[in-house]
């Protein structure tokens, strides 16, 4: 019979016994004996397994817990402070000078709205383009453009800012909304590229050259079949692209800055961001009041785009199975 | 593919023509017209033209950035020489100009703010991706997606109402009484605005991200890792520490370091609470309780102010001299994340 025996340091041996029986009465009592030590260093064993994953769980469940603290807070917060500055006259008015009651951010509104859509205008057919570049050619050239997205990406938002001024506020002399957009089409356009080229790349190979081999060209290739698959990726990264876009303040600072409303694209504009700023670095609480109410539309309106990017890309998933059942009939 | 004649007969594939030696062409009408339009349809077309262009406007765009902001830095780098890049003072009416200063700055917020986001940001991905059940994991997760896209102004702007005050009555006077580390670290009047709490700002603002990115590289391990640790007798937290972790290690450290390269490139929300001291008295000072600047914040206070020349000049240098930091260090994060996912295809494939 063989029996295991713990020794003092903790470790286990082999042993070979006699059976119990055969054994004399004070031997058969010291086998007893070794069972339960053999028991109880089981038990440590396994306690410290037990102790070491609970410990592990509450740790890791405790981060979780600390890192949404401050997320929730800011939330939260935002939110509650937010919502008091919100009435409809809120978004239907200008600015009223400091002192006098019941300004709005139309202004700001209708500049954010100018200034990102042109330039997701400048920068989402542009970067699609580029990566229809990328899909088809291998290469020198390809690298160049890969690698350059990725160094755009991390390039910090206030180079485009800087940038933008230098090619477009200095010569013009004066602000405008032309500038702020361009600044924002060139951090955009990185997101759109990498996007779009993913997005592009997961059109199964087979069905563009089934198409390839009907005799179309290449131009129809791109339209009906590279296009049209990669249709919810490029919603969804281009959706991203202007979430990230109209949240940014760093490149409108010394491109757009202004209070006016305005909808040309060659004059100073207000914008959501840059309000937030200039009443939110004031001392007064009516300043502040807005800054927050500001807040809050912007933080509702980036949660939105980002929900809806989302909801597009979980349509991508189904809309594949889809697109197969109907390539079938 | 065969091109036939009016007859019928075979003539040969467009790519083999060029190949039949001239005395044995038969000549066929049409035939070579139509393998030139083929061509032209192929090589040529607008099609082609539109996507160079793309590519062209794009690589264009990055090659003017660079150059704009090198060429306008120029005149400060030749005036200060490469001092400029340690030099600690920053002083319009002597005209010095050094960015020591502000990169000090950027490496500490930046630093401490890892320092609080890793830990916490990682064990949250642990947590979420190994531990919590499914109903709880999948919303967390979610919502941990949508903060990430959370404006730096928001954060900003939360930072600079709500923690500035909270800081200055509450958290730094606390912790200038604490034994040892009061001394050190936490030295000084409390302010509010300091390094300290624009590292804290920053550590909320890059939580999300390294979050979501950990937990995707954590719950990329191959289910079939876990499954053989367990049938080995790991327990759970075994499973994660030993097998899955190192599993996910270059992903891990890809998040971090685009966490970091977000950290490092951060503007506005640090110009909010960071204090921006421009000049520092008595050089360095080793408390985080000081206010100070970065050099994302430095770019915001001094460019609206900056005359044209030799100041501006130098407000632009800071700009090129902090894409030069962020840009390795995001390259640093690309490199990784993609010898992750060579890794992966590579195992795909054994």
């Amino acid at each position: 019979m063989t029996t295991l025996r713990t020794t003092d340091t903790g470790d286990v041996v082999v042993e070979e016994l006699l059976p119990a029986e055969v054994l004399p009465e004070h031997l058969a009592s010291g086998a007893a004996a070794r069972r339960a030590a053999i028991r109880q260093a089981a038990g440590r064993t396994l306690g410290r397994r037990r102790t070491a994953t609970r410990a592990s769980h509450v740790l890791c469940a405790l981060s979780v817990g600390i890192c949404l603290v401050p997320l929730v807070a800011l939330l939260a917060y935002t939110t509650a402070r937010g919502i008091h500055a919100i009435n409809l006259g809120f978004f239907v008015h200008d600015p009223t000078p400091p002192g006098i009651p019941g300004g709005g951010i139309r202004n700001a509104i209708a500049g954010s709205v100018l200034i990102v859509g042109l330039g997701a205008l400048m920068a989402i057919p542009i970067g699609i383009v580029a990566a229809l570049f990328l899909l088809e050619r291998r290469g020198r050239v390809a690298t160049i453009v890969r690698f350059g997205a990725d160094v755009l990406t991390g390039v910090p938002s206030i180079a485009m800012g800087i940038f933008a001024y230098a090619l477009l506020v200095e010569p013009l002399g004066h602000f405008s909304a032309l500038a702020g957009c361009f600044a924002l089409a060139v951090l955009m356009l990185p997101i759109v590229i990498r996007a779009s080229e993913s997005a592009m790349a997961s059109v199964p190979v087979d069905l563009r050259e089934a198409a390839l081999a009907l005799g179309a060209r290449r131009s129809r290739v791109a339209r009906s079949v590279v296009l049209r698959g990669a249709m919810a990726g490029l919603v969804t990264g281009s959706l991203l692209a202007i979430a990230r876009a109209v949240g940014e303040t760093a490149p409108l600072l010394f491109t757009t800055s202004s209070d006016l409303f305005n909808l040309s694209p060659l004059q100073p504009t207000g914008s959501l961001p840059l309000t937030i700023y200039a009443n939110g670095t004031q001392a007064f609480p009516e300043a502040q009041q807005i800054a927050w109410g500001t807040a809050f539309t912007l933080l509702v309106l980036v949660l939105l785009l980002s929900i809806a990017a989302r909801i597009v890309a979980g349509r991508l998933a189904r809309g594949s199975r889809w697109a197969n059942s109907r390539s079938k009939r | 593919m065969k091109v036939f004649d009016q007859g019928g007969e075979a003539v040969a594939a467009p790519a083999l023509l060029e190949e039949v030696p001239p005395e044995h062409r038969v000549p066929v009408a049409g035939v070579r017209e139509a393998i030139a339009r083929h061509r032209a349809r192929r090589g040529g077309g607008t099609y082609t033209a539109l996507r160079w262009l793309g590519a062209s406007v794009f690589v264009a765009v990055l090659l003017a950035l660079v150059v704009t902001l090198v060429s306008g830095s120029s005149e400060a780098f030749r005036h200060s020489g490469l001092s400029f890049l340690w030099s600690g003072t920053w002083d319009d009416n002597r005209k010095v100009y050094g960015a020591g200063i502000f990169v000090v700055g950027t490496l500490v917020t930046t630093f401490v703010a890892l320092l609080l986001a890793v830990p916490i940001g990682v064990g949250s991905a642990a947590y979420l991706s190994e531990m919590a059940p499914c109903r709880l994991a999948q919303p967390l997760s979610v919502l941990i997606d949508l903060i990430a896209a959370v404006p730096s102004i928001v954060v900003g702007l939360w930072g600079l109402l709500v923690l500035v005050p909270l800081f200055e009555h509450h958290v730094e006077p606390w912790l200038s009484r604490l034994p040892l580390l009061g001394h050190l670290v936490f030295a000084g009047a409390p302010l509010g605005s300091s390094l300290l709490l624009a590292s804290v700002v920053l550590a909320v603002m890059i939580l999300p991200t390294v979050v979501a990115l950990s937990r995707t590289a954590l719950s990329g391990v191959p289910v079939a890792d876990r499954e053989a640790a367990r049938a080995l007798g790991a327990t759970r937290w075994q499973v994660t520490s030993r097998a899955v972790v190192p599993s996910a290690r270059s992903g891990i450290e890809a998040a971090v370091t685009l966490a970091m390269g977000r950290a490092l490139g951060e503007t506005i929300a640090v110009a909010m609470v960071v204090g921006n001291r421009v000049a520092m008295p008595h050089g360095l000072s080793t408390t985080l309780l000081a206010p100070g600047a970065t050099l994302g914040s430095a770019i915001i206070t001094t460019f609206g102010e900056a005359t044209p020349g030799l100041q501006r000049s130098a407000v632009i240098a800071v700009v090129v001299y902090l894409l030069a930091i962020s840009v390795a260090v995001n390259a640093a994060g690309q490199i990784l994340l993609r010898r992750r996912q060579r890794q992966r295809s590579a195992r795909v494939a054994a």
